[in-house]
């Protein structure tokens, strides 16, 4: 009987196998860093490939944050479960291939009859190639030499539009009219009766971007060699020299509006609003934006106005030879070493990176094609004789086409993100006029330098020694359990406390459970990890103290971020508790509408982070924040103001701007972190209705005044919740990063380079996992001590009624 | 004798009269902070409330000229990042994580705060000790044991482990909250030869409303809030949650900051529904059966 099931079983099995090799259907995992509009054009063309592939089933999956997008992708690979078809862009894909985590393409390229990478724009081609190799096929080319201007400002201004034949120089040429880019934007700069710029000609996407463009055409570049840079040219004062021109652009040409004066007026995208409120003429990015601007000005709608695109000015050369250069963007679509079906990760590939991807995107108005016949083909991405009124804006996207051949691509090198962080360092100072661009950069050349060639340098390491590893963890797991019961050793125990024990740790098992199968193994890895040269990638090696020594002699963003985190610790968590307190003290009364609200002072730490930090950054906004008016008043003239200038700033007749100041930046995170302190309230709320009422009866009754009652009954017996407070937030507070990865990504000059925000960045951009553990380790260490010393002082200070000894 | 009342009567009219002018004082103040304290949530909703092109073109603060609740309508119905969907995963994911942190951290707060067992002030430092290190360097083996239980895009990593304790900083607010009860009470049960489930499940658990509360509202807020660990987990668009389902609104290069904020703010409400219902729970829970 048993045996016949068994046959009959093992029969279905065999049917339902060859069945399945029959219908052979692969399914392809395929990522994309795509939200929305974009997203639903990918969702099309997955559905059209799967009708067009039936033997082909597409998981797609979507990560609609750029940054995380790459970060998940390192931690879908690590675990073995990476996706096979995956977005990539050029300032990425090299870290992966040259660690073998992405296929080259040229062999499928060479197979594929038809297929010819040539009908793509060489320069996307070579932004994915290393050493030769192709590892992603170009989805699109972005070139940010495009200058969306507003027909009816220039119309009214009485100048022509412009045709892509200007030029600009570091000096006005007024003789040349609208030929000269400078002059055009002068002709648009417009002050109010009271002396405060309103009006300008230019602004770029980012302040970046243009100071990007101006580095490019004059013949300069960041690197020796932007595909294995090993020298860094920032240093020179040709390149100080590119970068004040833009800073001065804004700040003292007033051509276009500075940081301030952008970021003080409008709600979000600030650049392209100041484009929307025809304040500015004109609006240098890529073409991505088309969408957007679209639908902000719509035609018919009360914004809309009559708008194109135009070549961005060419350099007027030094010698009189123009030369035309854009940075640029782009993207492609790689495939995972690890994946299992090459063949269907191929056709996906294609299919995206291909003609039906690329009209779908064009269509779009999303993206320009990366195949140059599709992109200046009219009616796809070029406007064709019978498109719509609401595709017609810009008419004229075949520039796009014609600055494809002057687009520079940042730096590919896999140390991209690592060193373009400590050249970028401190820059918002250039931008904002509080340092020159000599100061900056002199500093920034040796850091970089330093970084590369630090990076560059490959130690000979051993592979990491894994029963080594395991065995000290489990030694020192087992010296942990000794240390835990080691002052009971020898003693004997009672029947009764026997009974105790056996009941204690039947309360205590689910966590013991979660704690051997969830949490242990993680950390003693990690621990091992800090040992190790661990990129995520390729096997761990072995690195004895390397880590340890590297923060302490080589790290100079060690001692930083560390000392930046102390004080970040020392003021907020007191503050936040005082805060707290009295919060809960004054919500614990009596008063009307007290519900309502413990309520709306708890919402601040429910609001979204990203809508927080979009607020505050208005809150501290030099120009026009709440905190400033506040302390300098309606006319910019109070005493308390004045002071603050003549002390922080370094031209004390501007209002202090609080994030983009090196030594207000901490400040100001810290005054944030106030505003978060409903959840602590929570806390001492509940903690308040802990204490017995009749503790103050009693006190009552023998005379005792409020603060008397406070001080008796209140403070000693919240100490509890108190020293709860102290610990967890110290802890929090230890561990901040979000205000430094969504505001201020650890600027100004690393002023708020928080020691998580540091490791993070070790971790996920310079793909160092191993140091990053190191540091991690060295954090849990720190708050340990700090933890011990407090569980220990304690005693002291802190009251439990139900203390058992 | 007549006159003693009388000034007595007079100084508790005068300390009635004092104690309301700073009732009213106290209600000013409280009404400013939390003027001030809202105006970030009041941006949220103006914003979300202009259509794309005059919020491009108006200050932060100014009220709408047009209200928008189209923004709404377009959140509600996205196809690309259905609402409702998103909606339905972030409950299921933020529920019943919260059921298993407010179950196990509660019994085992009372192992540590009322028990007494060799090893147990050491042990809570190591139950403290997994607070300290920073999850980032914990991320990549924690996934690769998810891989290994074949949970990755599923609810479970979300919620399983809120079972098995709840985490450190909710069971040591409730072992803070549970040592500042009397044990008196307890005591005598003991002498009664009640077991120490009774005692926790009888006469503590009902004493501990104000801290379980605050511990169910803090956890649920963090399931629903949290981004990183859904982001890592799980890959199918159908499984995501609210939060993640936001960041559409700011993928690369393409910020609608319109739709951004009508999702935030209709992200926000059921939380302020909830914390409305169980903060009473922060007062009213106090039953204190017997102790006082």
């Amino acid at each position: 009987m048993t045996r016949l099931r068994f046959r009959l079983l093992f029969f279905v099995t065999l049917l339902l196998a060859a069945a399945a090799s029959f219908a052979n259907v692969t399914t392809v995992r395929f990522s994309v860093w795509d939200g929305d509009k974009a997203l639903e054009t990918i969702r099309q063309l997955v559905a059209d490939f799967e009708s067009q592939n039936p033997d082909i089933k597409v998981k797609l999956e979507n990560y609609p944050d750029y940054n995380l997008y790459h970060q998940k992708m390192l931690v879908t690979y690590a675990a073995g479960v990476a996706p096979d078809v995956v977005m990539m862009d050029p300032q990425h894909f090299q870290a992966l291939a040259v660690r073998k985590a992405l296929l080259p393409l040229n062999p499928f390229f060479e197979q594929t009859p038809g297929f010819d990478i040539k009908s793509y724009y060489k320069p996307i081609v070579d932004a994915h190639s290393f050493q030769g190799t192709c590892y992603a096929l170009p989805r699109d080319i972005a070139p940010m030499g495009i200058i969306y201007y507003n027909k009816a400002m220039f119309k009214k201004a009485g100048i022509p539009y412009p045709d892509g034949t200007w030029t600009w120089d570091f000096k006005i040429r007024p003789e040349l009219k609208e030929k000269d880019f400078l002059w055009v934007c002068e002709q648009f700069t417009k002050k109010n009766p009271e002396g405060k710029y309103v009006q300008w000609g230019y602004t770029s996407g980012w302040t970046g971007l243009f100071a990007d463009m101006i580095v490019y055409a004059t013949g300069l570049l960041p690197y020796d060699n932007m595909e294995s840079p090993t020298k860094v040219l920032i240093g020179s004062p040709e390149y100080a020299k590119a970068l004040q021109f833009a800073a001065d652009f804004m700040n003292k040409f007033h051509y276009a509006p500075s940081v301030t004066e952008q970021s003080s007026a409008f709600a979000g995208a600030t650049a392209q609003a100041l484009f929307v409120q025809q304040r500015v003429a004109m609006y240098q990015n890529g073409i991505w934006e088309v969408p957007n601007v679209r639908k902000l000005l719509k035609p018919g709608s009360k914004e809309f106005f009559e708008w194109d695109v135009a070549l961005a000015p060419a350099y007027a050369g030094k010698d009189g030879k123009k030369v035309l250069k854009f940075p640029t963007g782009g993207s492609g679509y790689g495939i995972m070493s690890s994946t299992k079906n090459r063949d269907a990760a191929w056709r996906l590939c294609r299919f995206m990176g291909g003609e039906p991807g690329m009209i779908a995107m064009a269509k779009a108005g999303i993206a320009q094609p990366a195949i140059r016949e599709l992109a200046i083909k009219p009616g796809l991405w070029v406007p064709g004789p019978n498109t719509p009124i609401e595709e017609m804006y810009p008419a004229n996207r075949i520039v796009t086409d014609q600055a494809v051949p002057y687009v520079q691509f940042p730096t590919t090198s896999q140390y991209y993100q690592a060193i373009t962080d400590r050249v970028n360092k401190g820059q918002e100072l250039i931008w904002n006029g509080q340092k020159t661009a000599a100061e900056i950069l002199k500093e920034n050349a040796v850091d970089a330098q330093t970084r590369l060639d630090f990076l560059r340098k490959e130690e000979a390491l051993p592979p990491f020694n894994w029963p080594l590893g395991i065995a000290l963890c489990s030694a020192l797991f087992a010296a942990i359990v000794v240390w835990v019961y080691r002052p009971h050793f020898g003693k004997k125990l009672t029947q009764l406390e026997r009974g105790e024990t056996r009941s204690a740790y039947w309360f205590l098992s689910p966590w013991i459970l979660g704690f051997l199968i969830f949490t242990l193994v993680p950390m003693m890895l990690s621990l091992m990890m800090a040992f190790s040269n661990w990129d995520m990638i390729l096997p761990a090696q072995s690195r004895g103290l390397g880590n340890f020594n590297e923060m302490v002699n080589i790290d100079p963003s060690f001692w930083k971020s560390l000392k930046v985190t102390t004080v970040y610790v020392i003021f907020s968590v007191p503050l936040g508790i005082i805060g707290s307190l009295g919060l809960a003290l004054l919500l614990n009364q009596k008063v009307k509408g007290v519900s309502l609200f413990r309520t709306l002072y708890y919402v601040p730490s429910i609001t979204s982070a990203v809508a927080a930090s979009l607020i505050w950054l208005r809150v501290f906004n030099a120009e026009t924040g709440m905190l400033n008016f506040f302390l300098y008043g309606p006319n910019g003239n109070w005493p308390i103001g004045r002071m603050l200038s003549s002390w922080i700033m370094t031209d004390p007749s501007k209002p202090v701007d609080w994030m983009a100041t090196e030594g207000t930046a901490l400040p100001a995170l810290i005054i944030m972190s106030l505003w978060g302190i409903g959840g602590g309230t929570v806390v001492f709320l509940a903690g308040l209705q802990g204490i017995p009422t009749y503790y103050y009866e009693a006190a009552t009754l023998d005379g005792a005044g409020i603060m008397q009652r406070f001080k008796a009954v209140t403070l000693p017996l919240l100490t509890p919740t108190i020293f709860f407070t102290l610990i967890t937030g110290m802890v929090g507070a230890f561990q901040a990063f979000t205000q430094a990865f969504v505001m201020t990504q650890g600027g100004p000059n690393d002023a708020t380079r928080f020691f998580v925000y540091h490791l993070f960045g070790n971790a996920f951009q310079s793909l160092r996992m191993g140091y990053a553990s190191a540091l991690g380790w060295v954090l849990f260490v720190i708050i340990m001590l700090i933890t011990v010393v407090q569980w220990w002082a304690q005693n002291k200070w802190v009251y439990y009624e139900a203390e058992t000894k | 004798m007549q006159n003693q009342s009388q000034i007595w009567q007079q100084s508790a009219d005068k300390a009635q009269r004092t104690a309301s002018v700073l009732r009213f004082l106290l209600w000013v103040v409280l009404v400013a902070g939390v003027v001030l304290s809202l105006l970030p949530f009041y941006i949220m909703v103006v914003m979300s409330l202009k259509s794309a092109g005059e919020l491009a073109g108006s200050s932060v603060w100014a009220l709408p000229k047009e209200w928008a609740f189209s923004n709404y309508q377009e959140v509600l119905s996205n196809k690309n990042a259905p609402f409702f969907l998103f909606f339905r995963n972030s409950v299921i994911i933020a529920t019943f994580s919260t059921l298993g942190v407010m179950f196990s951290s509660s019994i085992v707060a009372y192992g540590f705060a009322r028990l007494k067992f060799p090893g147990r002030d050491r042990l809570f430092m190591i139950l403290l000790s997994t607070m300290m290190l920073p999850g980032i360097v914990t991320m990549i083996p924690q996934y690769a044991l998810w891989k290994y239980f074949g949970w990755i895009d599923t609810f479970k990593p979300l919620i399983v482990p809120a079972f098995f304790g709840g985490g450190a900083y909710n069971i040591f607010l409730l072992r803070q909250f549970l040592m500042g009860i009397p044990r008196d009470i307890d005591e005598a049960a003991l002498l009664d030869g009640a077991s120490h489930s009774v005692i926790f499940w009888r006469l503590l658990l009902p004493n501990m409303g104000p801290a379980m509360a605050t511990v169910g509202i803090f956890s649920f807020i963090y399931n629903w809030k949290e981004f990183m660990g859904p982001l890592i987990i799980l890959n199918s668009p159908e499984n995501q949650t609210l939060e993640l389902g936001l960041a559409t609104y700011r993928a690369a290069n393409q910020n609608q900051w319109e739709l951004l904020m009508a999702g935030s703010v209709l992200v926000m409400i059921p939380i302020i529904i909830l914390f409305l219902l169980g903060q009473r729970y922060f007062v009213k829970g106090i039953v204190m059966t017997g102790i006082k």
